[in-house]
């Protein structure tokens, strides 16, 4: 960024409707932007529309901010929205006469604007706020140690880390299983302990569940067949044939049949066996 | 106390056998694994695999019976064994979704059925043992 110019187009001498864009540099916009936002004098129009450019100037801020919260189960743009409310507000708020930049004025406004999201709306169980922080402190700590140790790291280095605790680390790892309700015994929100648990909800194994593996297993045994009694299995158990029907249909006696079905059957089961 | 002691210890629990308990076993284990320096990582495991463990003998319990867990602590490795009284002689299903996950997690795991009771017993070391055994390097 540059500020080689000096001084840029100054106040509301411009007009309104004269363009940001014949500003160079980002700081002469945001200075001229601000000055026309808080210029008593300029219309009201002409003052939103300085405001909603100093907005979209420094957007690319917020995005900055929210990129540090992704991954977080959060989707990136609802992280961007919330930020843009913190920046609405800095800009607001902002004191041109403090000589601090905006950029640092406005970044911990972004930032707790996106974290109080996070507090909010994010818990899937109400957590108190302390650990919600610690959970936070945790999770960025457990990425660094993993990094520098090669390993992830034990709660006693986390409590080093930190500056807290091993009971405190225990505590919060505990809490971070709040934040998402996904665990097996996790109680629905009926009662403190009496709820109703997922492992409790989910019951038995669909028993067609095996038959799947049973089903898949014995197409390659059948494909194995003989010609002639895979027919048969296919007239008996899928076209629902009588043994007698059977017979006349491939022209052999209804005991030849009945015994070429029950060898074949006896054949599959030992097969099926065999292979499991 | 900070960090229990050394040699042996041991630690039961005694809950009743239903679902909505099985939370609180988690909880022990974790806290149990946190003071015997299991990574965060393995604390995870050692969760996933009380859980699974409870998964496997809680279904055939009794109604109304206690599920009791028990903890042998060393410096670097948890045993966890837990025990349900069943109605008659309730063999493992080895072919489980639970057992694979849980002899896949675990350093060894092992059932024992008796006329009227299941137990399921895992063992698990702590990775920085591990890890410090064989690169030497310390936190």
């Amino acid at each position: 960024m540059t500020l080689d110019g000096g001084s840029g187009p100054q106040g509301s001498d411009l007009g309104r409707g004269a363009l940001p864009g014949r500003v160079d540099g980002a700081r002469e916009q945001h200075a001229w932007l601000f000055g026309q936002f808080r210029d008593t004098t300029a219309l009201e129009a002409s003052r939103l529309a300085a405001r909603d450019g100093l907005v979209a100037l420094h957007l690319p801020l917020v995005e900055h901010c929210a990129r540090r919260f992704r991954n977080r189960g959060e989707p990136f743009e609802d992280l961007v929205q919330v930020g843009t409310i913190g920046l609405i507000k800095s800009i607001d708020r902002f004191d041109l006469g403090r000589g601090v930049e905006f950029s640092t004025y406005a970044t911990p406004t972004i930032i707790g604007e996106i974290k109080r999201y996070f507090r909010d709306k994010g818990w899937a169980i109400r957590v108190p706020r302390r650990l919600q922080e610690l959970r936070m402190q945790i999770g960025a700590t457990t990425a660094e140690l993993t990094q520098v140790l090669g390993r992830s790291p034990t709660p006693r280095e986390l409590a080093e880390a930190i500056g807290c605790s091993v009971e405190e680390i225990v505590e919060g790892i505990e809490s971070s299983n709040a934040y998402s309700t996904l665990s097996l015994d996790a109680t629905d929100d009926s009662g403190e302990d009496g709820g109703v648990s997922m492992l409790e909800v989910i019951g038995l194994d669909d028993d067609e569940l095996e038959q799947i593996e049973i089903r898949e297993s014995i197409k390659p045994l059948i494909e194995a067949l003989p010609s002639r009694e895979k027919q048969i299995l296919l007239l008996r158990f899928f076209k629902n044939k009588t043994q007698s029907e059977i017979a006349s249909e491939i022209g052999v006696s209804q005991m030849h049949v009945s015994r070429l079905l029950s060898r074949t059957l006896a054949q599959l089961r030992r097969s099926l066996h065999e292979s499991s | 106390m900070d960090r229990p002691a050394p040699v042996k210890a041991d630690v039961s629990l005694r809950v009743p056998a239903e679902g909505a308990y099985v939370s609180v076993l988690r909880t022990m284990t974790a806290g149990l694994a946190a003071r015997l320096d299991f990574t965060v990582d393995d604390i995870e495991d050692l969760r996933i695999a009380v859980g699974e463990a409870c998964a496997l003998v809680l279904p055939v319990a009794t109604p109304g019976g206690d599920l009791e867990a028990e903890f042998r602590l060393t410096p670097a490795s948890l045993t966890v064994s837990v025990r349900v009284e069943t109605a008659s002689r309730a063999d493992l299903d080895y072919e489980s979704f639970a057992w694979q996950v849980l002899s896949t997690l675990t350093a060894e795991a092992t059932a024992h059925a008796g006329d009227q009771r299941l137990e399921v017993t895992f063992s698990m070391d702590s990775s920085l043992a591990l890890s410090d055994g064989r690169q030497g390097a310390g936190g």
